[in-house]
């Protein structure tokens, strides 16, 4: 993320464009490869150091790259770096008590220490230091007396991106620089979004959620909870982080409102427009099994003689539970010959809290009058029993295969 | 029953029949299906359910009784007594106007025990963050564990003090355990990222503090809604003479040695030259950046101009004899109380490993720097070193020597600095030395500085 002060965008007819690096520009690509080889070669050495030595690179490597704004273009890369850096302290001793050692043995004479020898013998700085190095056994007191400083930090790892990698990143954290100033995003889901994503996000970054259905999809509408006694840009750094999630899914558009520099102003964006995202996803995604009895389930149903008069799809569908700040996102849709409507939630290989989490939502999806259907692998660990106790519900249960025959048993049941 | 929750800075109404709405402010938000409030609307609130006699549960309000009673004997000042009554007749909420150097927080403390429920301590910079850990664990310490949030803390107890720019992160996790807001340097409060603060506090009572309510953008207009009108204001005129000590300012001209003014020469025509040549003028941060600039792509003469122009400010800053002036000003004043500013950081660590005197700055850890400050008090430390960053009203106790080593051209900076060494004392007379180095940029800024004191008896 940048700081503020990095954040460069126009604003033209309304509308806020952030600036912007090619990666097919080689002068852009040059300056990113030396900035991450300064960082490189700095390895084990002071913060301070590499400091100077970027405020000295950047005066260079700045006016080259836009005359007017290549300083801070070349600060705000070095920042992205920065977040790939580790620190660790230059020494295993306590600097305060090396300090606060010398401070009093200072305070304790009749004058204040002599910088250098004199007729006089007076106690001269030296000597104090030699003797608290004496005390302590330590070579250099006077390095390390504020050895603790962050300029002191010595550079530890430093995990080198590609400088391509580094020029996109730069990009999204452009505009999350400009959504620090957003009162509301607007986000227009396709279909074929993955909206569970979606809500991961959303719900990990404490956002409150209004949700439309329209022809393509879905909209939501995103602010935080005191935003309805006025626009706040209090969550803009919510809705900065929130960008990167929705990144890792297309196709959508969105739009946010964002006082830029005084002015009202919407920023617009769409999956197409070339971005890519540093997150890995929710930390724990299902693993790839779940995919296959889908996928086998689907095959099953295709084949199946009779299915009852139902239809499955496949399209994802919102289920909003604005009490839970988040919705679920069913597997499949089912749907009757008279138009009765159904669900099906295959649970995953989840960790014990992700199918705590997940089997609410589905009991609150039932609460709400859905029709939830929920089927559960006997591999999960957890007995059908104990299941549909906790969704208040009926449980279809299987063993490797989730057969058409048990889900329309189930919808019958019910 | 009406059920009143906290829920992210916001105050939540349930178990209403379908047909009741809760008291005003309370809206209906169709996005969660709640009824919701601003936080700060909870005394409001309250006061209405209980006027009106509708039975309900408050299950927000997260913070506890406390016994406090300062340990530190203080005497109130008669003014410092009238503050306080005039803020306790408005029902605890309001601002105190206080000179600096009148004692802003004593006043605080004196809230703090009266209310006698955890509070929250709202203050703009790390100095100030640190400053007030040390005065409310002096105070309170026996009864409670002072909390800290920002600067690389997070520790929340039942008196615990923050930055503006923390408790606007975090104010909607905590904002339901504090029974009373203290706003120091108040002022800074309804910038428009500040107000959101007090919407997220359901603290029924408030207390800001300042100097200088006035906001040139007019934002005090807002000052009654977020934390009360000024119930109490006594401008410096009212204070001079009774209460604030008298002091000798002294200005000493610093002029480089025969070396140094040689080489200053030098560089400083390349660097004059370049601008002339250039058509520059170097007066704002910004023009200092239009020159890097331009010098930076420039072919001809941009390379030389730029070392020249930092080989420039390296001189003045460092200027030998500043330090060995410095020295003797130290050795002179070993027996008093001797605090020094410096114009960076960079140079109160520099000065600190030169003198081996401890240095305060805003990466000082918060109990080493109360530690610092009460040897400083005892004299078990004769003088400290301290950077720019200790602004707005910064406490220094006892302190009756101070020097300032060129700081920056600001009016009000100037003004609380000077009020810092103020300390009323029996007998004293502070002395305020000024160190400028002469024939170079500095003198300019210090006859600025001094310009804009008018009104300030020098």
């Amino acid at each position: 993320m940048l700081r503020s002060e990095h954040v460069m965008a126009r604003v033209s007819r309304g509308r806020v464009v952030p600036h912007r690096l090619q990666t097919s520009d080689q002068r852009v690509l040059d300056v990113a490869t030396e900035l991450c080889e300064l960082y490189a070669t700095h390895l084990g050495q002071p913060r301070a150091v590499l400091q100077n030595a970027l405020t000295e690179r950047e005066e260079e490597l700045g006016p080259h790259l836009d005359a007017r704004r290549g300083f801070r273009i070349v600060r705000a890369l070095a920042k992205l770096l920065e977040e790939r850096a580790d620190w660790q302290p230059p020494t295993a001793a306590d600097p305060y008590t090396i300090r606060t050692r010398l401070f009093e043995l200072a305070a304790a004479l009749p004058k204040p220490p002599a910088t250098e020898p004199g007729l006089l013998e007076a106690t001269t700085r030296d000597d104090l230091l030699s003797q608290v190095a004496s005390e302590t056994a330590l070579a250099d007191p006077e390095f390390i007396m504020f050895a603790d400083r962050q300029g002191a930090q010595v550079l530890s790892a430093f995990d080198r991106p590609e400088p391509e990698a580094l020029v996109l990143r730069y990009n999204v954290a452009q505009i999350q620089g400009v959504l620090y100033a957003a009162r509301e995003l607007v986000v227009d889901l396709g279909r074929d979004a993955d909206a569970r994503l979606v809500f991961h996000y959303v719900k990990l970054m404490g956002l409150v959620y209004r949700l439309e259905t329209t022809s393509r999809g879905y909209r939501l509408h995103l602010d935080g909870p005191l935003s309805i006694f006025g626009g706040t840009r209090k969550y803009g750094l919510r809705l900065a982080k929130f960008l990167p999630g929705l990144l890792l899914t297309t196709p959508w558009t969105l739009s946010a409102a964002v006082e830029w520099k005084g002015r009202d102003a919407t920023l617009e964006l769409d999956s197409e427009s070339g971005l890519h995202s540093h997150y890995l996803g929710p930390h724990e995604r299902e693993s790839q099994e779940p995919d296959e009895v889908r996928a086998a389930f689907v095959r099953a149903w295709e084949r199946a003689k009779d299915t009852g008069g139902w239809t499955l799809y496949t399209g994802a569908e919102i289920l909003p539970l604005p009490e839970l700040k988040t919705a679920l996102v069913p597997d499949f849709v089912l749907t009757s010959a008279d138009g009765e409507r159904a669900y099906l939630e295959i649970l995953g290989f989840w960790s014990e809290r992700s199918l705590i989490e997940r089997v609410a939502l589905v009991r609150d999806a039932r609460r709400r009058g859905h029709h939830v259907l929920l089927a559960a692998s006997e591999s999960l660990g957890a007995s059908k029993e104990t299941l549909s106790e906790a969704v208040r519900g009926e449980v279809v249960s299987f063993k490797n295969r989730l057969a058409s025959k048990a889900v329309l048993e189930a919808l019958d049941h019910a | 029953m009406i059920e009143l929750f906290y829920e992210s800075g916001t105050l939540i109404a349930s178990g209403l029949p379908e047909d009741v709405r809760p008291p005003e402010p309370f809206l209906w938000d169709s996005r969660t299906r709640q009824w919701r409030a601003p936080a700060s609307a909870y005394r409001e609130i309250s006061l209405s359910l209980r006027g009106s006699s509708t039975p309900y549960r408050d299950r927000a309000a997260a913070f506890e009784k406390l016994t406090l009673e300062s340990r530190v004997a203080m005497e109130p000042r008669p003014y410092q007594r009238d503050a306080l009554t005039a803020w306790r007749r408005a029902d605890l909420r309001g601002v105190v106007v206080l000179p600096t150097g009148a004692g802003k927080t004593a006043v605080a403390v004196r809230a703090i025990e009266r209310v006698g429920r955890s509070a929250l301590v709202v203050v703009p910079t790390l100095a100030l963050l640190k400053q007030w850990y040390s005065i409310l664990q002096d105070a309170f310490g026996d009864s409670v564990t002072v909390g800290l949030l920002g600067g690389g803390y997070h520790e929340i107890t039942p008196l615990t003090v923050t930055t503006y720019d923390s408790a606007y992160i975090h104010a909607e996790r905590y904002g339901a355990r504090f029974a009373l807001a203290v706003y120091d340097e108040v002022h800074h409060l309804p910038a428009p990222k500040n107000s959101v603060i007090s919407k997220m506090l359901i603290a029924p009572y408030s207390l800001g503090l300042t100097a200088t309510p006035e906001r040139p953008d007019g934002g005090h207009d807002l000052m009654p809604d977020l934390v009360g009108p000024v119930v109490y204001h006594l401008t410096p005129d009212d204070l001079a003479g009774t209460y604030l000590a008298p002091y000798d300012l002294v200005r000493i001209p610093v002029e480089l040695t025969a070396h140094e003014r040689h080489e200053y020469a030098e560089a400083d025509a390349i660097y004059r030259d370049f601008l002339k040549k250039h058509r520059l003028s170097v007066r704002s941060p910004e023009d200092w950046q239009r020159f890097i600039l331009v010098a930076a792509t420039s072919h001809s003469g941009g390379r030389e101009a730029l070392l020249a122009a930092r080989r420039r400010r390296e001189i003045q800053a460092g200027a030998m004899r500043k330090g060995a002036t410095l020295e003797n000003l130290l050795r002179q004043h070993w027996d008093d109380r001797c605090i020094v500013f410096t114009k960076s950081v960079e140079e109160v660590y520099a000065l600190s490993r030169r003198f081996l005197i401890p240095g305060i700055t805003f990466e000082t850890p918060a109990r080493e720097r109360k530690e610092i400050l009460d040897r400083f008090r005892e004299g078990r430390y004769r003088a400290i070193i301290a950077s720019d960053v200790l602004n707005e009203g910064v406490d220094v106790p006892d302190a009756n020597v101070a020097i300032i080593l060129a700081g920056s051209a600001s009016h009000r900076e100037y003004v609380q600095r000077l009020g810092r060494i103020l300390r009323p004392k029996e007998n004293k007379r502070a002395t305020l030395y000024e160190l400028v180095t002469t024939a170079t940029g500095e003198e300019f800024t210090a006859r600025r500085r001094r310009e804009s004191t008018r009104g300030i008896p020098v």
